[in-house]
């Protein structure tokens, strides 16, 4: 026994010596006063805070609180217009197709350096470089030769429309009028950057320790995969951030998060599970608002059944959206029409109406009579719960309304991409969230040269219809070009079904108030206080 | 005598990293360079003295080689999954696409891909991730690994608590009411996937209970409940495989003979059967550890811990093929790596185990 | 030791087996789960897939006796076929398994030499990945081929290919160290020098010799499969619909504790039993087929 009573005095000492050291306990609030703190869920590392190449949600949310654009929204009126943030105002000339910006003067970055118009230049010079690789870059193809610099076919970059005029303001010229273009400035791909703060440090340069910006917030601690930290900036241009920092964990799950919100450690989770939404909802801290977002099922209009126009609207026709959406009990809105409920060119009266009997009608006459004859279809879904209970619902409901039987079949999300490139099933699931509050964002979708359409139709009014709503600047025209070119996608051609558009749902602890909703999912978070 | 001192010494010292590390104070360094130079020269010493250089040495070039195949292996495998990095529910322009696949290099032939990248590996360069932009695949790996490590060590610590006293309890009176409870514990443990026990767990111990945190990776609160549930599994292996094989001690002829030498029960089970029944479990370890690395990645995306299995499933569902390869190399080094070790303990403890 | 002789050390080992109280209650239990999932269409209440739009995520009542999911469908119905499906998945890819590691353990046992260290090495470096790493890497690439060219059976057959693929690794082993020391018993080398066959020899000798060791590993090894089964729908590379296992069925609820017990606990139940029933019986024959290594 002597020996284990040596062995344990041993311990003891090097135990005691050591442990007079500092300890590390509670670092994972980095010394902030939760009192002075917000606590959000990021869901996950952000993979980058360079706004020039990030391209998630995640990092997006980050980077528009702690930078700005030429405009910004305004964020009280329900439209999401265009509001001024660098710039001060703006006007189009020439039918829309130059636009001219004045640059609001004494902005100051947080090392001190004045905002200037050619911060703006040498952002857009990064993004559209093709060494860079920025995923966001066909943002600014609008503008003149930018997608020839991007390509690489041209090399001088003054040759792209956006130059310095006047008293340093920004004009900038487009390849063809564009009604909505100061709304693409809203996003962060667009964002001014300090080419000289980027090449002094290279990679390294969104390090908090390097990181410039002018935002109401800027970037305290970003301790890899743990938490970042924000404070508030006070020479920020304009009204302060009212809460000191903000402290956002990576999350992954949602259940995880829940818990810590249960457990008070949270202020804010963007993520629920639709199936536990009854019990948030009466939640005080709920909050559900429409989203510029809608999900829909292409049809492979290539290979039959779909090829068949009256195949196409039978399905449309036999599929009750109402039903899906009150299955999903998430507050979703049924859609017909292409663009969401609740945005600007919305149509209530287009798109097929659910009717059993004529969609049973006109499989009959597309020639399917005998429905032992029919083709066998597959649905096509990316592996996801949600997914799975509206293709589920879907396939029962064809099968109840038209005698059909269709395979569903899920994917792994990278694996399904690939397939619906290469080898597109013959309905497929697909989902869009608008990069802006505009109608044009959804149109362009379905057009013939739109990387996003899966579904091989290409329409050549269509496209006219489409092109010609983005450069008229009278919005009641526009409303019509867009409602034309929406029937004639969703009721007349059929190569897709709207099946509904989405909300949004997040959760906030009983102490916030003030808190930004709106249909981009823009958290601005300089105007959020506690109770 | 000095093996034991030596073993002694390692031990008071890997016992106070733990803690250290458990109750979050800084490990000072001096600690760390004692703890590194006690077992890595002792250890050095050892294989010297016994002459196992050449075997250990033979052992790391084989672990080394085996490394490159693994990540052969893998670099094939990743080609053949379908979907590339930069595929997005937004599909990218054509010119957008060309830039990131220049950038990365990934329009290069595949060959050429391969020994860049082989190239790489050998000058310890995994590459940059292609999700985290702008970010080493090393130096993620090097930040996350640490938590990993922590996490499975807690968690081997764990396994070892429960297991070796409830095998020992078993086996010591077989066929009892206590062998009963212990065995039913113990196939209960690997009856459950861990990430339904999680779940339970949290219920009871975080939301009536309110002891531990329900997530993250902070502090002692934070701690347990991860490691106690990435334990049980290994804990339950430990308790039956405990269980059997002081039953064979027991029943051994120096057992016996102790026994009618009329040495005490609680001698003989400290002296004797203890330490000859521990030997399978101990050669059991390097197994062990690779059943703690795949309960990782479960209890690493529940808890939040940040770690590095939940870079590998991310990285798989973002075809971060850099960041993919670097972790299943990481993994599988530690693994090679824990069976080396185990082999290496067997032998010191068990002199009948010859190595060549 | 003959044939014969083999045979009447399994008829032992049944003796012994018989006299273990758990290890028969588990057989008795798995044979009752195999039961129900063989006549799942005459013992489920409902249909699995039918969709009870007014009985969405209800709790346990007469009508749904445990309950409903997130799709209206009776979670009891989904259980019953889900015992189908999981037991389907842990008894064929052990059988595959089965298959491919005795084939290449006896070769590697059986040829000896530069063959052996071959086929060893190889099985060492695959051993050497951590095996989650590999089945999930594997069940992707399997996945994205239909090699059945059927899109519903593909993640199934997916899962049984990638579970096979990396499981067979231990029964080669077992399979070559039991090769290796059956061919040097006396009666095996008085064989071979009498010149019979290979593949006769081992039919006639080694492969009676090795059942006991063999059945052993499959009796763990398929709990283990349906084990990994419900790890990989953890993260989401699981069965699709229509075929649910109950991994599907319990990824599908543990996030729902608090809110939807009923939705974790009844396949968290299924589980529970059936690997404890493997486990169990895995001991008991264990014990029976080699009483010098209880436990081991």
């Amino acid at each position: 026994m002597g020996k284990l009573r040596f062995i344990s005095v041993l311990f003891a000492v090097v135990f005691a010596v050591t442990a007079c050291t500092k300890k590390k306990s509670g670092s994972l609030e980095y010394g902030l006063d939760v009192k002075e703190t917000l606590r959000i869920n990021l869901n996950t590392e952000p993979p980058s805070l360079d706004w020039s190449k990030s391209s998630d949600t995640t990092s997006s949310m980050v980077e528009m609180n702690i930078m700005e654009g030429l405009i910004t929204y305004n964020l009280a009126d329900r439209d999401l217009s265009p509001a001024p943030a660098l710039a001060t105002e703006w006007k189009p000339s020439k039918k829309g197709k130059v636009w001219t910006f004045k640059i609001r003067k004494g902005v100051k970055w947080t090392d001190g350096v004045e905002f200037t118009a050619q911060h703006v230049i040498d952002g857009w010079e990064r993004l559209l470089n093709p060494k860079t690789g920025a995923e966001y870059a066909y943002f600014l193809f609008p503008v003149k030769n930018a997608r020839d610099y991007n390509a690489g076919k041209i090399k001088d970059f003054n040759q792209v429309g956006i130059r310095i005029v006047g008293d340093g303001d920004l004009e900038v010229e487009l390849e063809k009028p564009l009604a909505f273009f100061p709304l693409m400035l809203t996003h962060h791909a667009t964002f001014p950057i300090r080419k000289d703060v980027v090449e002094k440090h290279g990679d390294r340069w969104t390090d908090p320790a390097n990181i410039v910006t002018l935002g109401p917030y800027k970037l305290k601690i970003w301790d890899h995969d743990r938490a970042l930290v924000m404070e508030r900036y006070d020479d920020y241009y304009g009204e302060k951030a009212k809460i000191k920092y903000i402290i956002g964990y990576m999350i992954n799950e949602y259940s995880t998060a829940l818990n810590l919100m249960q457990n008070g450690r949270l202020d804010f989770q963007q993520s629920l599970p639709y199936k536990e939404l009854p019990l948030y909802r009466q939640n005080p801290g709920y909050r559900q608002t429409p989203l510029i977002s809608m999900y829909y099922y292409g049809l492979n209009i290539r290979k039959p059944p779909f090829d068949n126009l009256k195949v196409r609207k039978a399905f449309a026709m036999a599929v009750d959206r109402k039903q899906i959406t009150d299955l999903l009990a998430a507050g979703h809105a049924p859609l017909s029409g292409w663009v969401p409920a609740g945005m600007f060119g919305y149509e209530n009266d287009v798109g097929t109406k659910f009717d059993p009997e004529a969609a049973a009608k006109l499989l009959d006459e597309a020639g399917y009579k005998d429905r032992s004859k029919f083709p066998r279809v597959t649905l096509a879904f990316n592996t996801n719960e949600n997914h799975q209970r509206i293709a589920e619902n879907v396939q029962a409901q064809i099968k109840k309304n038209l005698g059909v039987d269709i395979q569903i079949a899920n994917e792994e999300w990278k694996v399904y991409l690939n397939r619906l490139r290469n080898d597109t099933p013959n309905m497929y699931r697909m989902g869009w969230l608008g990069d802006y509050p505009d109608p044009a964002t959804f149109m362009e979708l379905m057009t013939s040269y739109s990387e996003n359409n899966y579904t091989g139709w290409k329409n050549q009014k269509y496209d006219e219809l489409v092109s010609k709503g983005a450069s008229e600047l009278d919005k009641e025209k526009r409303r019509k070009i867009y409602y034309e070119a929406q029937k004639l996608l969703t009721e007349i051609e059929v190569p897709v079904i709207p099946i509904y558009s989405s909300v949004s749902h997040i959760l906030l602890s009983d102490r916030v108030d003030n808190f930004p909703v709106n249909s981009i999912e823009y958290y601005q978070f300089k105007g959020v206080t506690f109770k | 005598m000095i093996a034991r001192v030596w073993g002694a010494i390692v031990a008071i010292l890997f016992a106070n990293v733990v803690l250290l590390s458990f109750f979050n104070y800084e490990i000072p360094t001096v600690l760390w360079w004692a703890f590194g130079l006690s077992t890595l020269g002792g250890a050095a010493v050892y294989v010297f003295t016994k002459g196992l250089t050449f075997y250990v040495l033979r052992r790391i070039l084989e672990a080394i080689f085996t490394v490159f195949i693994i990540a052969t292996l893998t670099f094939a495998l990743l080609r053949v999954l379908p979907g590339g990095p930069f595929d997005s529910e937004k599909a990218l322009a054509p010119e957008v696409m060309a830039n990131l696949a220049k950038k990365y290099k990934l329009d290069e032939p595949l060959l050429k891909q391969y020994a860049d990248y082989m190239v790489g590996l050998v000058q310890g360069d995994l590459g940059q991730s292609y999700k985290y932009i702008s970010r080493d695949v090393s130096s993620i790996l090097m930040e996350s690994l640490p938590v990993s490590v922590q996490l499975g060590v807690y968690a081997l610590i764990v396994s070892y608590l429960i297991g070796i006293p409830m095998g020992i309890l078993a086996g010591w009176k077989p066929n009892s009411f206590l062998d009963f409870a212990c065995m039913t514990f113990a196939i209960s443990g690997v009856a459950l996937p861990s990430f339904l026990m999680a779940p339970i767990f949290i219920l009871i111990f975080v939301q009536y209970l309110g002891w531990f945190e329900p997530a993250l990776w902070d502090g002692p609160a934070y701690y347990v409940l991860p490691s106690v549930i990435l334990g049980i599994r290994p804990a339950a292996v430990i308790a039956r495989l405990m269980r059997a094989s002081v039953l064979e001690v027991i029943h051994s002829d120096y057992i016996r003979t102790a026994k009618a030498k009329g040495l005490s029960a609680r001698k003989i089970l400290f002296k004797h059967v203890l330490r000859n029944s521990l030997i399978p479990v101990l050669s059991l370890s390097g197994p062990l550890a690779a059943g703690i690395l795949t309960g990782s990645f479960v209890i690493e995306l529940i808890f939040a811990v940040p770690g590095v299995a939940k870079h590998l499933i991310l990285g798989v569902t973002n075809r971060d093929y850099p960041m993919i390869l670097g972790s299943t190399l990481i993994f599988s080094y530690i693994l090679v790596i824990a069976n080396l070790i185990t082999d290496l303990l067997t032998a010191i403890v068990d002199p009948r185990v010859k190595m060549t | 030791m003959s044939r014969r002789e083999g045979k009447s050390l399994q008829r032992e080992a049944f003796e012994r087996l018989k006299k273990n109280r758990a290890a028969l209650g588990s057989l008795f239990a798995i044979i009752v789960i195999s039961m129900i999932g063989v006549l799942a269409p005459w013992i489920a209440p409902h249909a699995f897939d039918e969709q009870y739009l007014d009985h969405v995520l209800e709790a346990p009542s007469s009508q749904f006796w445990l309950g409903t999911d997130s799709l209206g469908r009776d979670m009891l119905s989904r259980l019953i076929y889900g015992a189908r499906i999981s037991m389907a998945v842990g008894v064929i890819t052990a059988v595959i398994s089965l298959i491919i590691g005795t084939i290449y353990g006896a070769i590697s046992g059986w040829f000896g030499g530069w063959v052996d260290s071959l086929l060893m090495r190889s099985v060492d470096i695959l051993d050497s990945i951590p095996s989650i790493v590999l089945l999930i890497l594997v069940k992707l690439v399997f996945d994205s081929f239909d090699i059945i060219g059927n899109p519903e059976l593909k993640a199934l057959t997916g899962m049984l290919l990638a579970l096979s693929f990396t499981s067979w690794v231990s029964l080669a082993r077992v399979v070559r160290g039991q090769v290796l020391q059956v061919k040097q018993m006396a009666y095996v080398e008085s064989a071979r020098a009498m010149g019979a066959s290979a593949l006769r020899m081992v039919g006639q000798h080694i492969l009676p010799n090795i059942l006991g060791p063999v059945i052993v590993l499959l009796t763990f090894q398929i709990p283990s499969n349906i084990l990994y089964e419900s790890f990989l729908s953890f993260l989401g590379l699981g069965l699709q619909p229509p075929y649910s296992s109950w991994g599907v069925l319990a990824n599908d609820g543990w996030r729902s504790l608090t809110s939807y017990p009923h939705l974790m606990i009844s396949p968290g139940v299924a589980i529970f039993i059936t690997m404890l029933a493997f486990n169990l019986l895995g001991d008991g024959l264990r014990d029976a087929f080699d009483p010098q290594m209880r436990g081991r």
